[in-house]
């Protein structure tokens, strides 16, 4: 009787153990299709299609091996566009973080009306790109432009002139615009990181005659070091591929100082119509994405159990 | 027995997954592996399409138009015409704008799943590429329905295909000029200029500290290619070979650097700093409502701003065609909207698109709708003219109505690749920005015009052999 019942126990687990996973399955499988129709599949046909020469005006298309990625190198404004890129994403995210920080500080010691300056301060986050867009374009426009016309009276800016039609200043346009949008995300992340600090070690630096700078350079800038490092891996994944306010502001331009690869992924796509060159620009933009993708999982602890 | 149930399930999930990819996957192995007898069929099915076809019954049927006339004015005209015709016929239409600069966007992804419009409203640009894209049906039968010589026969010419078949049924044109201040050109004692160095003359002795010369506005897509183009023509410098249809910007390599450095010498001496990436808007509003340029390269919309915004400034704008290097323009640059249809999966349907597009040209209503546009887009529907003519709002503008129609009807002129009839290149240079790169980057100083020429010469190089 007692063997029997040893015997039966195993196979009741099993069987317990085996409805148990077929269920978790179950409830995986939406999930699992999700992510093979919407993210493996489109990221599989983007690859192949870097390697075909498809076109959005032709039917047909063929294999061609590298052609796409020789023709990407060879190309003598994909340097410049490369380069771009890297201004873009590196100023944007330096000037989100350092905004965000510095306010971050100045809002997380007690005030009067700290809810509502805090919220004051996360209108630029919710401001469409569209609508900062076009009253960008306006207040620079070389003609009637508000900023254009101080910078004029200045002397700063040639008669008639706009910054958004110079090369260098163009860049610059859209950097400042970028931080003034974004800075409220990292704002809010270095707030919520600076509440979080344990004030006794405070207390323990001014009990060792800590001033506020170097209290600021010594306990504060450690104890954020990680939230920076994850704040910066996420800030450069969605700066580097975000398009919106270039295109719209810009438009890549003046003489492609503005282009960055989204643009130039958009102007293979829908100006060139060459679907199979920009599908390659995208797996190189991608390959760069998937490293801040690694290091922001090796630094964020996502790899822990 | 749970055994096989897991099995079973297993399977299930297998066959669910696998069936979800291939779902997604579909429109592209279908697009890839399109056959001949698909392509074909519906061409045959309108070339069977009689043109006075006896009446057939559409009730049920539904036609999706779309529209690149986003302006109040023009899209209640062209909404209030299809349901007009609509309820003539019994059917039901839908009609969607396309802004002008979301079309080639539109238009990629609709020819690409082939989820094109039944019919759709659009300029050249449009038009060649729905024909690049195999999308739309030849309309010869309807045109001839209509009256093939009531069409001007420039206008059928450019909307010709390499076959021999015209693919768009013409609506209204309009013509590139030079629209300049009269009253500045009185007070200062000037002429129409006759050649390229007596255009830069008067621009200069027009520029002062509030006012430029000549705006050359060179936003990277569509604009600076324009700019340049209406340059070119008057050189006689072209994209394609009129005669031949073949490409030829590549042989034109020294006139073609001539002409960039007059566009760059022309921004330099006579246009405003800030206009290197003006764009219609801006040029137009500079010269008709605030009145801070003397002159502009322009299809007449000017003369609609100056209406709606700055009705003083109506009386003292006229227009001359773009000069010639050392006298007359060898050709000009005109544009112009049209209806095309795509093709069809049946005979009846065919039919209803015939129907549909013939009853839309009765004079009354070709007129009305070259009306709807902002100055001068005349009917290119000649029955039409006469009540264009007579109406009130190009009362006041007979003489630069007749300039334009002449010089549209009678001269030379061209869209930019479609010198010898329908080509791709003309999409692909109206949406590509190599033009805004290479044109701006030798206004500012980066490219030399050689540089300039060689950017954009590769470019359409590197578009001609992938076609």
């Amino acid at each position: 009787m007692t063997s029997g019942t040893m015997l039966k126990r195993p196979r009741l687990i099993t069987s317990y153990e085996r409805r148990h996973k077929l269920i978790g399955l179950a409830f995986a499988i939406p999930v699992m299709v999700f992510l093979l129709a919407f993210v493996l599949y489109p990221v599989l046909y983007n690859v192949y299609l870097s390697f075909t020469n498809a076109s959005l005006i032709k039917k047909t298309s063929s294999f061609v091996g590298f052609d796409n990625y020789v023709k990407i190198f060879s190309n003598k404004l994909f340097l410049k566009y490369f380069w771009n890129t890297i201004r873009w994403t590196f100023f944007s995210v330096l000037g989100q973080l350092v905004l965000g920080l510095g306010i971050a500080l100045l809002i997380a010691r007690p005030m009067k009306g700290g809810t509502a300056l805090r919220s004051f301060l996360l209108i630029p986050y919710v401001v469409p790109a569209v609508t900062l867009a076009l009253v960008s374009k306006w207040i620079m426009n070389s003609d009637y432009g508000i900023v254009s016309y101080w910078l004029q009276q200045a002397g700063l800016l040639e008669a008639r002139q706009s910054l958004l039609a110079m090369q260098g200043p163009a860049m610059w346009v859209v950097v400042i615009l970028n931080v003034w949008r974004s800075y409220p995300f990292p704002m809010l992340i270095y707030w919520a990181a600076l509440k979080s600090i344990d004030k006794q070690i405070y207390e323990a630096a001014t009990v060792d005659g800590a001033g506020k700078w170097k209290t600021f350079l010594h306990i504060t800038l450690p104890q954020l070091k990680n939230t920076t490092i994850v704040l910066a891996v996420l800030r450069i994944i969605w700066t580097a591929t975000y398009y919106d306010l270039i295109f719209m502001v810009t438009g890549g331009g003046p003489s492609g100082s503005t282009t960055h690869l989204p643009i130039l992924i958009y102007q293979a796509s829908f100006g060139s119509y060459q679907i199979g060159y920009a599908a390659a620009i995208s797996m190189i933009l991608g390959v760069l994405m998937f490293g801040c993708i690694i290091f922001y999982v090796a630094k964020s602890g996502l790899t822990e159990d | 027995m749970k055994r096989s149930m897991t099995k079973m399930m297993a399977i299930l999930l297998t066959l669910l997954m696998t069936l979800s990819v291939v779902a997604c996957a579909a429109p592209a192995a279908q697009e890839s592996a399109a056959p001949a007898e698909e392509a074909t069929a519906p061409e045959t099915a309108a070339t069977q399409a009689p043109a006075e076809a006896t009446p057939v019954d559409y009730s049920g049927q539904k036609l999706v138009i779309w529209t690149n006339l986003t302006a109040d004015a023009q899209y209640e005209v062209l909404s209030k015409q299809f349901a007009e015709v609509a309820k003539e016929l019994g059917v039901e239409v839908e009609v969607e704008k396309v802004a002008f600069n979301e079309m080639y966007g539109k238009l990629a992804a609709a020819a690409s799943s082939g989820d094109v419009p039944d019919i759709m409203h659009t300029n050249f640009g449009g038009t060649a590429y729905l024909y690049a894209a195999d999308s739309i049906m030849p309309l010869d039968d309807v045109i001839n329905a209509i009256g093939a010589d009531d069409f001007s026969s420039a206008y059928k010419s450019v909307l010709t295909g390499k076959d021999g078949k015209i693919y768009g049924l013409p609506d209204w044109a309009m013509h590139t000029s030079v629209w300049y201040r009269k009253d500045l050109y009185e007070a200062n004692g000037l002429s129409v200029p006759t050649t390229w160095a007596e255009l830069l003359s008067n621009a200069e002795t027009l520029n002062s500290t509030d006012l430029s010369g000549f705006a050359v506005p060179l936003d990277g897509v569509q604009v600076s290619a324009q700019t340049l183009y209406a340059m070119m023509t008057s050189a006689g410098v072209y994209f394609t070979d009129p005669a031949t249809g073949e490409y030829c910007f590549d042989k034109e390599k020294e006139d073609a650097i001539k002409v960039i450095d007059y566009l760059v010498e022309l921004y330099h001496k006579a246009s405003p700093a800030g206009s290197l990436t003006w764009s219609w808007g801006d040029y137009r509003n500079a010269l008709a409502v605030t009145g801070t340029v003397a002159m502009t390269l322009d299809m007449g919309a000017v003369i609609g701003n100056a209406q709606g915004n700055n009705p003083d400034m109506v009386d003292k704008l006229g227009c001359f065609d773009f000069p010639g290097i050392d006298g007359k323009a060898k050709a000009s640059f005109g544009s112009g909207y049209c209806f095309v249809a795509s093709k069809q999966d049946d005979g009846v349907r065919t039919a209803l698109v015939a129907d549909f597009l013939k009853a839309l040209y009765t004079p009354e209503r070709a007129a009305e709708r070259a009306l709807s546009r902002p100055m001068f887009a005349f009917p290119s529907y000649k029955p039409a003219y006469e009540i264009y003519k007579a109406s009130d709002k190009v009362a006041d503008f007979q003489e630069q109505v007749d300039f334009i129609f002449n010089s549209f009807e009678n001269g030379t002129w061209y869209w930019y690749g479609m010198e010898a009839g329908l080509s791709a290149m003309s999409a692909y240079i109206e949406s590509t920005n190599i033009f805004g790169v290479a044109l701006q980057g030798a206004c500012d100083g980066t490219y030399t015009s050689e540089e300039a020429y060689n950017m954009i010469n590769d470019d359409l190089l590197s578009f001609a052999g992938a076609m």
